[in-house]
């Protein structure tokens, strides 16, 4: 609008002599207002608006899920900040030292947790795909978007179904959620898939402990602490 | 206003003496220019209202599954290469930018768009993937290191539209490419950014070449003028209406500055009719025509649009090649005269073809069964006006390369039949869906799949027949105590009578009754007689009860000819149930959609993985096993003519009376399908559950290349070594032993071992069955 060209400027001219000429607004006619610093104001907002967090929100007062005790079983360093793309050797090659020539040596075997002609992953760190997602499943929760967490736990469990480390987190999401039911029949699935893992059989009976206590079922809470003591 | 303009025009009378006459002009004059000034004002608030709201509705859209590449991956490069020309990538020698694809062997290197995706932005990569055996073997960035997961943009299969069908993508200025807004300001406004709405100009060109030519030829309409035509008012072309077309694009111009009017311009534009639907805008045209973003196309792509803004319709380029193909080379001859293309880029756009997708391929009628689902289900959660109006963003569970191996195995199958009396006039429906997930994939409503109409997948309700077995047998197991896989049980005719004094007296398929079978044998070679009689000593209230567990929800009477599947259901239903058996009996609801974005990308709902125990999963091993033999040695056999026998998989047929209807119900570890032929008028057909939709679902399990059925053994499972004639306790190395699943403790005594190795533990035997 700063430089005014002859047209725009006789147009304006025109109209303001036009109005001059009028006593009053016509009963009825609405009022000439600028709008147009708004529509840009509206659209800026529009392009540059964030990923909303009200949906993932937690309820006041509810606070997500305590972390559990990492040890073997909890498959993502707990301070992570990894990206979903694994750098030379950082995620892909745990412990490796980045940059080393294993990097360009593609793995002779997928990545853990992706079934391969239905067989189950070994009890072992996770890597790849899966551990990327829920590194970043794990970032989302933390950060208090749970539904984005969970969406990224969906994407793992679609990669890794029979992992029964999805399923764990999945179901811990699910109490901070607040929805125990669905969090101790995540687990149950989990248990069908955790045969010969001592130490993630525990963690999950003890997840099924807290969600029979969130649903008000005492007994059945002390049932699967009794559960995870046997299995630790 | 108290008066209108015309009453009052017509109540003056001319002046008689001259000089009277004169005032009575001005007065005219005044009076004139103060109603004149009063419609200026309406009309810029009408301008202002209707420019400063929302300017468009935009119909909610729906995706497929985005294809997530890693790894380890189970895809073919055929079929990775069948996804990126679905999305529209070109394939170049060398990588250009988003959106194209080189090839070299065994690798794949592409550029992907970036998209945003419910729970984060996905941004645009270049990546190099490598295949091996039907495997990605590597994924990594050119020149970098290996990369964990990379998602593709989701492929659009659809939207929802209002009554008046009107469609768009809207797009902003900043994806507009430059070359675009040169080419319509040639073609269309030359003086586009240097008039005020109206171009004087223009208006004497225009008004020169008409009269030359005696009559309307021309149009003096600049951009603005045409938004205002296509945006306010309606089509009639009288010169008041022009008047009223050019004050409203000079108030626009007042309001709103040049790019902002240019980028509802390219919004509002049409540019082709698809049907029912029409094609509004820039960034649609770009997908309906080209199938690809805006952003993407090259200078011939970008001069073919903007030739059609003349005449979507004369100019359409599927049905008038020669005549757009003109018209664009044209375009791009304006281009260079006004300096926007040189020469021989000129030269060497004229030599590219139309380059215009296969008709239909974005279009709303793709894959109608699927998308119909889609909007059931979101209907029960939306308002119509907020899925036809608001820009939704549906992401669904949709597999396209899963869709198109089951229509193309569909088509196929019936092809291979059609020699027999009456195939004809058979319908199909076809259920894809991850067991594990309870995720939808794949659906087909009819044998013509890319017809809308009656969606037999959900609205079928068809008798079952044998598919129903698997529920008495999953009663009778769960009971160890009463039943095993070996528990002796009769195969011989037999009557009963209902209280109404009904006789009910089921028949086997061949007419011939077994004598003394197995309990597996019974589901395995689907014996009518043995099955019939085992529901009826279990209760067939107990069976019933089962099939709700299973997920089953119809209520259906107690009567005996339920267990030999006289209850009709939908193929969608049978999905569900068989999900239960396919899921270690966990239920878990089928889902299409995964989550939906507003209108500005804000996260609106997700639909959440729910399940729920429902069976031992001892009692769902056994019954999965039952269900593999029926694959191996019963009545499903024949699926290994077209599977190789190294794949585990579990099913069974069904077949109802006079073969009205044909079922196949089955699944590997990653895929469930349930297959439906029949006739509408529900007439008899030739084809048996064996011979009609275990075909077909072969055919698709073939293409599909699918994961063995391996369930992990429940703790309270064991195998135990039992003689295959008697079913009596054996021993490994036992003349005749062989080895089956028992729930623990009802297994039979272990018979005396024959000595040549020593005995196993039961883990040793776990083990060595596993591997």
């Amino acid at each position: 609008m700063q430089r005014c060209d002859v047209n725009r400027c006789l147009v304006a001219l025109a109209a303001l002599l036009i109005l001059a000429g009028c006593a009053s607004n016509p009963p009825g006619a609405v009022p000439v207002k600028d709008n147009g610093a708004s529509i840009r104001q509206e659209q800026e907002w529009m392009g540059a608006e964030p990923l909303g967090r009200q949906p993932g929100t937690p309820a006041p007062g509810m606070t997500p899920a305590p972390e559990p005790d990492a040890e073997v079983l909890v498959m993502v360093p707990p301070d992570a900040d990894m990206p979903l793309q694994t750098g030379p050797g950082a995620v892909a090659f745990p412990g490796g030292s980045s940059g080393s020539a294993i990097v360009a040596a593609p793995p002779s075997q997928p990545p853990s947790g992706i079934p391969q002609g239905g067989r189950l992953a070994p009890d072992e760190e996770l890597e790849g795909p899966v551990l990327a997602l829920l590194t970043s499943a794990r970032q989302m929760q933390s950060s208090g978007d749970l539904n984005g967490a969970a969406s990224n736990l969906e994407r793992a469990q679609r990669i890794a179904p029979r992992e029964p480390q999805v399923l764990f987190r999945l179901a811990e999401l699910r109490l901070a959620q607040d929805a125990p039911a669905q969090a101790e029949q995540l687990a149950r699935r989990a248990l069908t898939y955790a045969t010969g893992r001592p130490a993630l059989q525990a963690s999950l009976w003890e997840l099924i402990a807290q969600a029979r206590e969130r649903q008000g079922d005492p007994a059945g809470a002390a049932q699967a602490r009794q559960r995870a003591r046997v299995s630790s | 206003m108290k008066q209108s303009p015309s009453s009052r025009s017509r109540r003056t009378k001319p002046a008689r003496p001259k000089r009277r006459w004169l005032g009575w002009l001005v007065k005219l004059g005044l009076v004139g220019l103060v109603i004149l000034a009063g419609f200026a004002i309406y009309l810029d608030a009408v301008v202002q209202e209707k420019f400063s709201g929302k300017r468009w509705t935009v119909p909610a859209k729906v995706y497929a599954r985005p294809l997530e590449v890693f790894s380890g991956l189970k895809l073919s490069q055929a079929d990775f290469l069948r996804e990126l020309e679905a999305l529209g990538y070109r394939r170049t020698e060398r990588l250009e930018g988003p959106g194209g694809f080189s090839v070299a062997g065994s690798a794949v290197e592409l550029q992907t768009r970036g998209f945003q995706f419910y729970e984060s932005v996905e941004s645009s990569q270049h990546i190099r993937v490598r295949f091996a055996n039907d495997r990605v073997a590597s994924m990594s960035r050119p020149g970098g290191g290996e990369l964990a997961v990379v998602r593709l943009e989701p492929l659009l299969i659809g939207g929802i539209y209002p009554a008046h069908q009107e469609d768009r993508i809207l797009i902003k200025i900043d994806e507009v490419p430059p070359l675009l807004v040169d080419a319509l300001v040639a073609v269309e406004d030359r003086e586009y950014f240097q008039h005020f709405g109206v171009s004087p100009k223009s208006i004497a060109r225009a008004l020169w070449v008409n009269v030359s030519a005696g009559g309307l030829r021309q149009g003096g309409s600049t951009l603005t003028q045409q938004l205002v035509k296509n945006f306010f008012l309606t089509n009639e072309r009288t010169l008041s209406r022009k008047a009223v077309e050019a004050m409203m694009a000079v108030l626009l111009e007042l309001h709103y500055d040049k790019w902002e009017i240019l980028e509802a311009y390219l919004n509002e534009v049409f540019l082709g009719q698809d049907g029912q639907r029409a094609i509004h805008g820039f960034g649609l045209a770009s997908q309906y025509y080209f199938g690809q973003p805006l952003a993407e196309l090259k200078a011939h792509q970008v001069a073919l649009l903007v030739g059609m803004v003349k005449g979507p319709t004369f100019y359409n380029p599927r049905r008038q090649p020669e005549r757009a193909l003109a018209r664009r080379n044209l375009v791009l001859d304006l281009m260079v005269e006004q300096g926007s293309l040189d020469a021989a880029q000129a030269t060497r756009a004229k030599q590219q073809p139309l380059g215009i997708t296969p008709r239909g391929r974005l279009a709303d009628t793709s894959f109608p069964a699927f998308l119909d689902l889609v909007k059931r289900q979101l209907r029960e959660d939306y308002q119509e006006q907020d899925l036809t109006e608001e820009g939704l963003r549906i992401f669904t569970s949709f597999d396209p390369l899963l869709q198109l191996k089951a229509e193309e195995a569909l088509a196929e199958t019936l092809q291979r039949l059609g020699n027999r009396k009456g195939v004809d006039e058979i319908e199909a429906a076809m259920v894809v869906a991850n067991p594990e997930t309870g995720e939808l994939q794949a659906l087909i409503g009819g044998r013509q799949p890319r017809f809308a109409g009656y969606n037999r997948a959900l609205d079928a309700v068809r008798p079952i027949g044998s598919l129903v077995k698997p529920a008495v047998y999953l009663a009778a197991l769960e009971r160890p105590s009463q039943y095993t896989l070996t528990s002796l049980i009769e195969d011989e005719p037999f009557s009963v009578t209902a209280r109404d004094g009904q006789v009910w007296q089921p028949q086997n398929y061949d007419r011939k009754s077994h004598g003394t079978v197995y309990l597996y044998q019974g589901l395995v070679n689907s014996y009518n007689l043995s099955t019939a009689r085992l529901g009826l000593d279990i209760g067939v209230e107990n069976v019933l009860r089962t099939l709700q567990r299973l997920g089953v929800t119809r209520q259906w009477p107690a009567y005996p000819s339920m267990l030999l599947g006289a209850g009709a259901l939908t193929p969608m239903e049978v999905t569900g149930m068989y999900q239960t058996l396919a899921n270690g009996g966990f239920n878990t609801p089928l889902r299409a959609i995964r989550s939906v974005l507003g209108g500005s990308g804000e996260p609106l709902k997700r639909y959440p993985f729910e399940i729920q125990q429902r069976f031992d999963p001892g009692a769902i091993y056994l019954i999965q096993n039952a269900m593999q033999r029926t694959m191996r040695e019963g009545t499903g056999r024949s699926v290994y003519n077209q599977l190789p026998t190294t794949l585990s998989l579990a099913g069974k047929t069904g077949t109802s009376n006079d073969s009205r209807d044909s079922w196949f119900a089955g699944f590997s570890q990653d895929l469930l399908s349930v297959v439906w032929l029949g006739r509408d008028d529900n007439g008899a057909t030739p084809l048996t559950g064996a011979s009609g939709g275990m075909q077909v679902w072969a055919r698709f399990m073939a293409k599909a290349d699918p994961m063995p059925l391996e369930t992990p053994v429940p703790d309270n499972i064991v195998l135990a070594w039992v003689n295959a004639y008697t079913g009596e306790g054996s021993a490994e190395h036992c003349p005749d032993a062989v080895q089956m699943p028992y729930i623990r403790g009802s297994e039979p005594r272990p018979g005396a071992s024959c000595g040549i190795p020593p005995a196993e533990s039961v883990m040793d035997w776990v083990r060595g069955w596993l591997n």
